[in-house]
């Protein structure tokens, strides 16, 4: 007690040190304000006009936000009364609330709070999840706005699901014990299309192994992810394979992953690496493994009749495994519900392409889309869409310009950084490049035929090859080059170039790209990056390399100076 | 001992993918036909009428232009054989018979076919799919893949008779090739084996990048020879050890452990004889290419291999081999930037000394070894601390 006392004393003696500093700078700060009696008819048209509205786009200097070298935010921004009230209250307090909810409807909060305290991936990722929120929605109004951040809302109800569906069945919380949910989970590798268990979706759960742990924490905290990067290296594993494959691989050698089901399912997608890393995962889950491969040159007709031979042995599999026998009906039911979200895909694509009212951002678009279609079908996606159609509908109904300040139509290609996947929405802050489309959003582009079962799993073999960071990336280096066909679909003038530096595929062929950009007079910004670890290529660096195109190759001015440059690399 | 009557020759033969006996052939009309992995059965490419040449670039220096195509962050092994493409030294190629089995070797066979780089207007390259398991599914797949890509477009294009006689003529011709190689590679079992590793290394690199029917008399007189070869009198070296891992088709690497006391005796990589010289049975009433597309699956022993028990037997083998070579400890060498044997070098690393009792020197090493002195010094570590092993053992 008598130590806090003494602490105590010595915080107010601090505290009457600092005063005169403090006193001296709200000196300076009242000196800043504009003098009342000097504002004239206009300028106070312009400040009430700001206060209602927020600032203009150009105007805004939304870089004094930050603190310095933490990339956090001294105080919200003021996007006006009604955005800044929306952002309030549909956003932030409508999030913490849908937090609390979902954990109650999908779980038991001490189940999970127990989880938490277990796992460093959720642990460190919780709590930052609004600033998730506030990076990617930064400097949006209106429409653009609310659709965008329906869809971030998708992406952690569905997240919550999941980690609840993991921990309501983990053994790990219960001292080893296997209950009734871990007999009714199947767990699978994150890259493992997840309508391939619609047909058991009424009796199991299904749950990705990383998409949680891995993928979704990257996004939101991105310093969690290098503590299993650094593991996998730590047992031997050297430090160039890709670095998502490394981060799988590491949860488990930090016995970080849930043990929540009784056997798992694995694929080869997207790449070696992900071949090469589920041995390191079957070393460590030591349980019934089915793998699941994806042909790699999937234009061959010939290949089909395999990936739907192995389908069709994955649920022989689930069959042995679980006992339950195959739902045909339950399959058909679940495929026409996804669908229907891949034919609202289209519509939105549809208004992206063709008109400037489409009112979702790059990384909504981006981590929305992937999200959905990887995981599966899920009610939530459903109501999402509802809620963005409207928007949507408003938006060409009023040709509602969503992002007026565009000067450049941007399409990003190649696979993005997780730790930066908001990068585009601060490129439009600060040099209005807008990122209407890009290649994983364009995976997956499909329907399925659920007429017969033959017809069902033929599509379901080709609609399994189109997954992410796969279909344009093998069955042939043309597939990769179809990029000059989507920016023309897009009507894009630019193309922000991912590289990720650890990707041998990618890697494979850029001076091919670099021939093809040349040839066809085409401004393309190559984005360094690996992927999940920020420490090879900071985001910090990333803005430079743009910063640098924009001003001595584009010869532009940005729209917002104060985003040039700062340090976020303390931020989540 | 006494040196290879051949040896020298063989070497020769492995200074240049267009090597004496490859320009012999194709001055006899033959076609030449590029293959860069073991999935790609070389049976079906030595058909009567052409020949499988496995490509190599030896005596690679930095790939400057293929770097540019490629980057400096995918396998040197890769970029290699792009700069010799570009250099025009698989310009004698009729043809590339590729396969998608690891990225950046299929990233070089796709610029093959999207750049004007083999300057041969009978060119072309074709891909077949390689399945990731040994299942029926995949073996009928194989076989079909097999058919499409590789039979249909030799016929199509060369004229390649691909009955099921000449397939047979072929896997004959195969099949001694592996009996001879398999015997000669049998003498490293002995206590005092009449062969180094290095010398093996080159005849089982000659039987991958020559024609099978001009290499095979010379094949067959060294195994003669090696009948009566003398071995030193005492074993010179100081321990004997298994190499593991990654593309491997340089004779020299070989030659530097053994340098460092470590007879290699046996050859478990990309390119070895473990597995990959063994005899293709065609059962009665099967089809020579469904005996040839099952055996290349059953056979292999490749990271690319998914299902679980196929993971596990890697290691059971590779175990196996150390056993029945009576190898003193393991060297498993990855390639820097192979994602497959990255992994795979790393779980060997861990699980071989712990459950086989296997001692094991895990090293990334390049294409082109030019840090031979940081590999020697790892080399010579390894091999006293497994004399260390045995000297303790005796105690």
């Amino acid at each position: 007690m008598g130590v806090s006392i003494k602490s105590l004393k010595d915080g107010a003696q601090k505290a009457r040190e600092k005063l005169p500093a403090l006193a001296g700078k709200l000196k300076e700060s009242a000196k800043k304000l504009p003098d009342p009696r000097a504002i004239d008819r206009e300028q106070a048209k312009k400040l009430a006009r700001d206060f209602w509205y927020g600032k203009p786009h150009g105007e805004r200097r939304l870089g004094e936000l930050y603190e310095d070298k933490t990339g956090l935010y001294k105080h919200r921004e003021w996007r006006g009364v009604k955005d800044t009230f929306y952002y309030f209250h549909m956003v932030w307090l409508y999030n913490y609330g849908s937090l609390v909810g979902d954990i109650m409807k999908y779980s038991d909060p001490v189940t999970f709070v127990r989880g938490l305290w277990r796992y460093r991936w959720l642990g460190q990722s919780y709590l930052p999840l609004l600033h998730w929120f506030d990076r990617g929605l930064e400097g949006l109004r209106d429409e653009a706005l609310r659709a965008s951040a329906w869809h971030f809302r998708a992406m952690v109800s569905v997240s919550v699901n999941q980690i609840a569906n993991m921990f309501k069945a983990d053994a790990k919380l219960r001292n080893g014990a296997h209950n009734d949910a871990w007999q009714h989970t199947i767990a699978h590798k994150e890259t493992v299309w997840g309508g391939v268990f619609y047909p058991w979706s009424d009796k199991f759960a299904h749950v990705p192994m990383e998409m949680i742990p891995y993928f979704v924490t990257c996004h939101v905290n991105n310093h969690t992810v290098l503590n299993y990067i650094d593991a996998v290296q730590g047992i031997g594993l050297p430090g160039d394979p890709c670095p998502m494959c490394q981060a799988e691989a590491g949860l488990f050698v930090l016995d970080d992953m849930p043990d929540y089901a009784p056997f798992v399912v694995t694929t080869n997608e997207a790449c070696d690496g992900s071949v090469a890393s589920t041995a390191i995962q079957d070393w460590f889950l030591n349980c019934p493994l089915f793998a699941l491969p994806q042909p790699m040159q999937f234009d061959d007709p010939l290949v089909q009749e395999h990936c739907a031979n192995e389908i069709r042995e994955l649920w022989k599999f689930i069959e042995e495994q679980t006992g339950v026998p195959f739902n045909w009906e339950l399959l058909k039911e679940r495929l026409e519900s996804q669908n229907a979200l891949q034919r609202f895909e289209w519509e939105k694509w549809d208004v992206d392409a063709k008109t400037p009212y489409y009112p979702i951002n790059g990384v909504a678009q981006a981590l929305y889309r992937i999200y959905q279609s990887q995981y599966g079908d899920h009610p939530i996606w459903h109501i999402t869409d509802k809620r963005v159609s409207k928007i949507m509908n408003r938006c060409v109904e009023k040709k509602i310009e969503t992002f007026p300040k565009t000067r450049h139509r941007v399409i990003a290609w190649s696979c993005s950084p997780l730790y930066y996947s908001h990068w585009c929405t601060w490129a439009y802050n600060c040099w209005g490049l807008n990122t209407v489309i890009n290649m994983d959003s364009l995976m997956f582009d499909m329907e399925i035929r659920t007429d017969t079962l033959d017809n069902c799993v033929m599509d379901m073999a080709r609609y399994h090859e189109w997954a992410p960071m796969r279909r344009m990336a093998v069955g042939g280096m043309h597939h990769i080059f179809e990029l000059w066909d989507y920016m023309e679909r897009f009507n894009c003038d630019m193309v922000m170039m991912y590289d990720q530096l650890q990707c041998k595929g990618m890697q494979g062929v850029v001076g091919l790209f670099e021939d093809e950009f040349r040839k066809r007079n085409i401004h393309a910004i190559w984005m360094p990056h690996a992927l999940p670890d920020k420490r090879t290529v900071s985001r910090t660096e990333i803005r430079r390399i743009i910063n640098d195109y924009m001003t001595t190759v584009m010869k532009e001015e940005p729209l917002d100076p104060s985003l040039l440059e700062f340090d976020d690399d303390m931020s989540w | 001992m006494r040196d290879l009557k051949h040896l020298i020759f063989f070497e020769n033969l492995l200074q240049e993918a267009n090597n004496d006996l490859v320009k012999q052939a194709r001055s006899e009309g033959k076609r030449a036909l590029g293959y860069t992995c073991y999935f790609m059965p070389e049976v079906l490419l030595d058909l009567p009428g052409c020949f499988g040449v496995r490509l190599r670039a030896p005596r690679s220096g930095s790939p400057d232009m293929a770097t540019y195509y490629m980057s400096n962050r995918t396998c040197h092994y890769g970029r290699a054989l792009f700069e010799r493409a570009l250099e025009g030294g698989f310009n004698f190629l009729d043809a590339n018979l590729a396969t998608e089995t690891c990225t950046v070797t299929c990233r070089f066979q796709e610029h093959l076919q999207q750049m004007d780089v083999i300057k041969n207007p009978d060119f072309f390259s074709t891909f077949t799919d390689v399945p990731f398991k040994k299942n029926e599914n995949s073996m009928v797949h194989f076989r079909k893949q097999l058919q499409a890509h590789v039979l249909d477009p030799l016929h199509e294009k060369f004229g390649i008779d691909v009955s099921d006689e000449a397939l047979m003529t072929a896997i004959e011709e195969h099949n001694e090739v592996c009996r001879l190689i398999t015997e000669i590679g049998a003498y490293r079992k002995l206590p005092n084996p009449p062969i180094t590793g290095y010398e093996f290394h080159v005849i089982q690199l000659v039987t991958l990048t020559c024609p099978k029917y001009l290499i095979l008399p010379y094949l067959r007189e060294t195994a003669e020879e090696l009948k009566t070869r003398e071995p030193e009198a005492k074993f010179p070296y100081r321990c004997r050890v298994a190499l593991a891992g990654a593309e491997n088709d340089d004779p020299a690497f070989t030659q530097l452990i053994e340098s460092c006391g470590a007879l290699v005796v046996a050859d478990r990589y990309c390119y070895g004889s473990l597995p990959g010289r063994e005899e293709i049975v065609v059962e009665p009433g099967q089809s020579p290419l469904d005996a040839v597309a099952r055996h290349y699956l059953k056979t292999s022993y490749c990271p690319r291999f998914m299902p679980q028990e196929q993971m596990r037997e890697r290691k059971q083998y590779l175990a196996d081999i150390v056993k029945e070579y009576h190898a003193d400890g393991l060297i498993v060498a990855s390639n820097k930037f192979c994602e497959y044997w990255s992994y795979e070098r790393t779980m060997d690393a861990l699980i071989l000394p712990r459950d086989y009792g296997i001692p094991t020197c895990s090293i990334e090493k390049e294409y082109v070894n030019a840090s031979t002195g940081q590999l020697r010094t790892r080399f010579q570590a390894f091999v006293e601390s497994v004399e260390i092993k045995k000297l303790q053992e005796v105690k």
